[in-house]
């Protein structure tokens, strides 16, 4: 009972921070593709230095243990990624900020966006057997972590990436690209 | 007190904030509840519990018993969770839409695009939603259960597919926004 609290209070406050960065608006999404916005970006940065800091010091700690890390299957993972691309620059929203943006009580959202959901579902839960073994089993190197992997120090990888993130956000504001180009 | 409260009120925070906000969650998730944030999961999940209630021979596959079983998961509360943090963000900057003018077509750029009609707006709507829950299916998750929850733990199918997604947003955005890309 008390992790479904725990999912709910967490669940709150991730939709909550998705509609004050911005991503429950169609412009904000399709904007940092177009360049001329990069807000979307510089979030999900932020949230992920901020997020592995926290996790890679607790597991340094011996505080955590990792939950088993999404698969990497390189041409899957990909492929997937360019079509949901795809989707995400034509409707404006991908899943989650679909769910934040319904409870704003946007229509477009709550009604063609949830119900493409659930037809999304269906269709790939029957299809399912067709085609993800064929796609996963490419370049399957399964459920790793890069410092793991490579076998590099974790926190040195997570300071790299920090300082990363950094420069690129350093980057985007020197080019202006946070401006916001009239229509 | 007062300027938090103001703050708190603003209808968009700094990206570096909303950020950090969520990182945090992440952080509180796996630590809490050894679990990753996601969307497209539960949405899974929920479809199984529909369909096998209704067409019970026609889910009964492999997908909906073992790699996505039905029911009401931690990932379908936390969707539950998403829409009523999306409505208590919206609340706290008074830009709630229900029952509001504009909530069926809600954004102004995409009608400077589309046009007004509600109907093309709502046309593709389901059908990006169609492609955007099938390819996370391909991908093994969507923006938060792959490339936020991936990214965090520093997996490199996470970043495989940040690469896939912006490539692809990057070249669609063009190709409809044209001359005014």
């Amino acid at each position: 009972m008390s992790t479904y609290v725990i999912a709910l209070i967490l669940g709150i406050a991730f939709g909550f921070s998705l509609n004050k960065a911005g991503l429950t608006k169609y412009h904000k999404i399709v904007n940092v593709f177009r360049l001329t916005d990069m807000a979307v970006l510089k979030f999900m940065m932020t949230t992920l230095v901020v997020s592995m800091s926290g996790l890679y010091l607790l597991r340094a700690l011996g505080l955590v243990t990792f939950p088993a890390p999404p698969a990497t299957y390189a041409v899957g993972n990909l492929i997937g990624g360019l079509i949901f691309g795809f989707g995400m620059a034509l409707s404006g929203f991908c899943p989650g900020t679909c769910a934040a943006g319904s409870g704003e009580g946007k229509l477009d959202y709550l009604i063609p966006g949830l119900l493409g959901f659930f037809v999304g579902a269906a269709i790939y839960g029957l299809t399912y057997q067709q085609v993800f073994p064929i796609i996963s089993n490419i370049a399957n190197a399964g459920n790793v972590v890069i410092p793991d992997a490579l076998d590099l120090s974790p926190l040195l990888t997570v300071l790299f990436f920090a300082v990363m993130s950094f420069f690129l956000f350093y980057l985007i504001d020197r080019a202006g690209l946070q401006r916001k180009k009239e229509i | 007190m007062k300027s938090i409260i103001k703050y708190i009120r603003r209808e968009e925070w700094s990206p570096y904030i909303a950020g950090t906000l969520l990182g945090v969650v992440g952080i509180l998730a796996v630590w809490l509840s050894n679990s990753l944030l996601g969307a497209s999961g539960a949405f899974e999940n929920l479809v199984g519990l529909a369909g096998q209630a209704i067409a019970p021979s026609l889910f009964d596959n492999m997908y909906f018993n073992y790699v996505m079983p039905p029911g009401i998961t931690w990932g379908v509360i936390l969707l539950v969770g998403l829409f009523f943090g999306g409505m208590l963000g919206a609340a706290t900057s008074g830009t709630l839409k229900w029952g509001k003018k504009g909530s069926a077509n809600s954004d102004e750029q995409w009608k400077t695009i589309f046009g007004q009609q509600t109907w093309k707006r709502w046309v593709l709507a389901f059908v990006g939603a169609i492609i955007l829950e099938y390819a996370a299916g391909i991908a093994g998750g969507c923006t938060s259960g792959l490339a936020i929850s991936g990214g965090m733990l520093l997996a490199p199918s996470a970043f495989l597919f940040i690469a896939g997604m912006f490539a692809s947003g990057i070249l669609t955005a063009y190709l409809i926004y044209r001359k005014r890309y």
